[in-house]
């Protein structure tokens, strides 16, 4: 017989403000959000909780919720940040907010990076389009000084169909300069300004050929990124427990209870987002 | 404490139980029988074969629930608290009752508790009423369950012909049946050989032992095609099924109200993707994801098979689908041709 | 196995044989009591399977919708099944060269939960006779008429004949006298306002939204339906009656001049809600209208899905009249 007082109710929001919005992408398709809390006290549980690769359920109340992954390191400030593809009804009314408006949120929600795990190793970083965002989280991450000394190389590979399109442009400029890590961006087609790699991110991977010794590789991408990216990797000699994906599905509760984002037995909002290669391999092929 | 209960006391029983509960009872709404709220005009529907239509997960997992309450500008956010009145069930089929306690393992366990469910939870009684003579579409006997099971009740009543033999289950049951008979040797006698002849009336549905692994090896096997093929692609299967739980939140605009609505795996839009990109695209996938859930995935979540074997799903499937023969054919199909070769 | 039935393996078991259709869509056994269901035989070893009698009790066009055009399908047909197939062959759904009907007229579908009812006992078996229902229940074998335990839709049955079968088994039936549906609107219509409305939320108001009537029925056939859309969300979701409403009446309009009075929705709901008396309703009014019934043939276009210039125009403000 269950008996628990007074819970929580789960499908609460905690209220939020929007601190800042800008388009990240040229056509307005990627819009960032940075969000502030309304109470301290849940500022202060969130940041509690947080790691990078988990995601939130965004609440615009009177449309709904979104499921999105949080774009921001824990040090960068008391924000959360999130960057929002215009796709459906809730996204479109994400894109519409202005600083000052309020809004839900739910989260952190998920397992995250596995950073204890990833200790010591060389870190290659594999993004593809908007799904950059939570990779962008990690190594923002990993880029401070208390965490940098916890692993060895970083290295980051960041594609996108065309330079327009390219998220946190201002601050990947910067990673050029840094002795700390390894930046390797890439477009599909080629354009007048551009003079880094041109091509999909599978070759661009081949091309780099990040060593497997002492190595993770995290890849998030389309699915059509990571059907191939992550073939091109078993290639070059990692194995399936060394390589990480970030998975997507349609989600409504994002706690595990309400049966919609499973994939066999495992819910991607509890059990994932993030599975290794090797835990997938061991799933049905549901996705 | 087992007690006897002359069956030309039991409304007034009832009648006592009243003063201090809200007591739901199996009656006749229309066509079929429902848990409704027994009053002095009530008619008792307890001798049918079959179990009720709509499932009593109900009276926990109401089908449209509002979970939260905002306004839209502000973005204030108003609580809703269940409040509850106490309750008793009277007359839930060992199946639905074992179906309630799978449901803890889903709302009331773990990290994220759900507070609507635990307060129904906190002021409800079971009182179930064992199956005698179960009918051709229960199958409880292989599902783990049976048709005098006590998982999920605070009392069982068993038939005896003119009385019933009540088995008091739960402490929080006790006061209940003060003052009735305390049951002879001989009538706990009868109701034993009642319960026994009930269970051996049902004929065996499929073999359970081993299942779980035979479904996950033909996950990838067009089998699954085969057994979906007349299947509608409708809700009746899940909503009416007593250990489902999948739903949907959505805001109803109008109302400023986030609603918690029963889903159902067998739409296509369940798994829709804003991308349109659809992992489950075929009726195909669907089936195989209903029943993988019930029969496999529930045992990784919970340890437990997830469905009881109230044939609600067999009995009203607009296609005449029945559960225990498509188990069975998957469950074949590993043995004699994966298996084989 | 009956006459009939053999009559129906032996076409089916042709129709395959000589490779004149790629799947022959009928009934197979049941697996639970009462419940023959839908079956697509492609291999002739499988018809053994396939059975014919009154407990069959969908409407086997709905499946029409699930095979491209050039899928050439077989398919059993009774009166209102064959009418389905014309209205869908009407709306391009399928086309007609790639359509091989058995039609069989049809005595009646006969409803399962009659049979519960009306024995009160669970049912363990049946046989189905032109005169009578051999019931098999726990205590004892029942003999059943026929008559009183079809499902309502069929006791108006107006139609029984395939009209337009490529292949007819059996005797043709007597037609049906229209009043049947027309008599059941009326005493409706002549309800009060306030007693049509109390009956209408009695009915909706059970519903709990798992759409069988809407994946039972032939002609809702749409990828995504209203119900699913939502920007704009069109109706509630849930069981709020305010959705619930909505969906059973916008439901029955998009039926209008497409409906063929089939019964096939309520035979599939759970809860056992009348829906038949709103498309009735609109049916009566096509015919009142435009003298339109459904699914005569497979050419004539419905009235609300075809506009030529000289359609009526009485409605029109200052319109001419036509």
């Amino acid at each position: 017989m269950p008996t628990n007082p007074s819970p929580r109710n789960p499908y609460q929001p905690t209220p939020m403000r929007v601190l800042r919005a800008y388009y990240e992408s040229t056509d307005r398709s990627l819009k960032t959000l940075e969000l502030s809390f309304e109470n301290q006290v849940d500022r202060v549980a969130f940041f509690q909780k947080f790691n990078p690769g988990q995601f939130c359920q965004l609440s615009v109340f009177g449309k709904g919720e979104s499921p999105l992954g949080v774009a921001s390191a824990a040090w960068e400030g008391d924000f959360v940040r999130f960057t929002i593809q215009r796709m459906g009804s809730v996204t479109k009314a994400l894109h519409n907010l202005k600083p000052g408006d309020t809004l839900g949120m739910r989260g952190p929600l998920g397992n995250g990076f596995p950073l204890a795990d990833w200790k010591g190793k060389n870190l290659v970083i594999i993004g593809g389009g908007c799904a950059f965002s939570t990779l962008y989280a990690l190594t923002k991450h990993v880029q401070h000084p208390k965490n940098r000394q916890d692993f060895a190389q970083l290295v980051v590979i960041y594609g996108a169909r065309s330079s327009g399109l390219c998220m946190y442009k201002h601050d990947i400029q910067s990673w050029y300069k840094r002795d700390d890590m390894e930046v390797h961006q890439a477009i599909d087609v080629p354009e007048e300004t551009w003079d880094h790699h041109v091509g999909y991110v599978p070759d661009v991977v081949k091309q780099i050929a990040p060593s497997p010794v002492n190595a993770v590789a995290i890849v998030c991408g389309p699915p059509i990124m990571t059907k191939f990216t992550l073939p091109a990797l078993v290639s070059l000699g990692f194995p399936p427990e060394a390589i990480y994906t970030s998975l997507e599905k349609r989600m409504k509760c994002g706690i595990g209870k309400c049966g919609r984002c499973n994939i066999g037995s495992k819910f991607i909002c509890k059990d994932g987002p993030v599975f290794s290669l090797a835990e997938l391999n061991a799933l049905p092929a549901d996705i | 404490m087992k007690y006897i209960l002359p069956k030309h006391e039991l409304t007034l029983l009832l009648e006592r139980w009243s003063a201090g509960h809200a007591v739901l009872a199996p009656q006749k709404a229309g066509a079929y029988t429902e848990f409704l709220p027994f009053g002095a005009q009530s008619e008792l529907c307890l001798e049918e074969p079959h179990n009720t239509r709509y499932p009593p997960k109900a009276l926990f997992f109401p089908q449209s629930e509002a979970i939260l309450k905002y306004k839209r500008n502000t973005g204030q956010l108003e609580n809703i608290e269940v409040k509850p009145e106490k309750r008793i069930i009277f007359g839930i089929r060992p199946c639905d009752a074992k179906a309630v306690a799978l449901l803890d393992t889903v709302f009331a366990e773990g990290e994220n508790q759900d507070p609507f469910w635990l307060a129904r939870r906190a002021e409800t009684l079971l009182i179930g009423l064992g199956c005698h003579e179960p009918c051709a579409t229960c199958f409880c006997t292989s599902a783990d369950s049976g048709p005098f099971n006590t998982e999920g009740l605070d009392a069982l009543l068993t038939d005896l012909g003119s009385e019933y033999l009540v088995e008091l289950l739960s402490e929080r049951a006790a006061g209940l049946f003060d003052g009735l008979a305390h049951a002879s040797p001989a009538q706990q006698k009868s109701a034993q050989t009642a319960q026994t002849a009930a269970e051996h009336a049902m004929p065996k549905a499929f073999e359970l032992e081993g299942l779980k692994d035979k479904l996950d090896r033909v996950f990838d096997e067009e089998i699954w095609a085969q057994l979906a093929q007349s299947c509608l692609g409708c809700g009746v299967c899940t909503f009416l099924c007593p250990t489902c739980f999948c739903f949907d939140l959505v805001d109803e605009t109008q109302r400023d109200t986030r609603v918690r609505n029963w889903d159902t795996c067998m739409y296509r839009v369940y798994s829709l993707e804003a991308s349109a990109h659809n992992p489950r695209p075929t009726r195909k996938e669907r089936t195989r994801q209903r029943l993988m859930h019930k029969y496999s995935y529930w045992w990784d979540h919970a340890g437990k098979l997830g469905c009881t074997g109230c044939g609600r799903c067999v009995r009203y499937c607009p296609v005449g689908l029945d559960i225990r023969a498509m188990i069975r054919k998957a469950g074949a199909y590993e043995s004699e041709v994966l298996h084989a070769n | 196995m009956t006459e009939l039935e053999k009559n129906i393996r032996t076409e089916a078991e042709r129709l395959l044989r000589e490779g004149l259709v790629d799947v022959v869509v009928a009934f197979r056994k049941e697996d639970a009591p009462l419940r023959p269901q839908p079956a697509f035989f492609t291999r002739v070893e499988d018809l053994e399977n396939l059975v014919y009698d009154g407990l069959c009790a969908n409407n086997l066009a709905n499946y029409l919708t699930r095979f491209p055009d050039e899928t050439r399908v077989g398919m059993l047909v009774r009166g209102c099944e064959n009418r389905s197939v014309n209205a869908l062959v009407v709306e391009k759904q399928h086309s007609r060269e790639n359509l091989t009907l058995i039609g069989i007229p049809c005595t009646g579908i006969i409803d399962w939960r009659k049979v519960v009812e009306h024995t009160g006992e669970d049912i363990l078996g049946y046989e189905d006779r032109a005169d009578a229902l051999t019931v098999r229940a726990r205590h004892q074998t029942y003999q059943l008429p026929r008559q009183e335990l079809l499902h309502p839709s069929c006791q108006r049955c107006i139609h029984p004949n395939p009209l337009s079968a490529d292949i007819l088994l059996g005797e043709p039936l007597p037609e049906g006298d229209p009043a049947f549906i027309r008599e059941r609107v009326e005493s409706f219509e002549a309800l009060t306002r306030a007693e049509r409305s109390a009956y209408f939320k009695l009915e909706a108001e059970r519903c709990i939204r798992c759409y069988a009537c809407r994946e039972a029925c032939p002609m809702c056939y749409c990828e995504e339906c209203f119900v699913d859309h939502n920007s704009p969300r069109w109706t509630e979701s849930g069981t709020s009656p305010a959705g619930t409403h909505a969906w059973h009446i916008i439901r029955a309009f998009h039926q209008t001049g497409r409906c063929t009075s089939c019964g096939a929705c309520e035979r599939a709901c759970p809860m056992d809600i009348q829906m038949t008396y709103l498309t009735d309703k609109l049916g009566k009014d096509m015919w009142d209208t435009y003298q339109f019934e459904t699914g005569l043939d497979h050419k004539t276009q419905p009235p609300f899905a075809a506009f030529t210039l000289d359609d009526k125009k009485h409605f029109q403000a200052g319109g001419a009249q036509s």
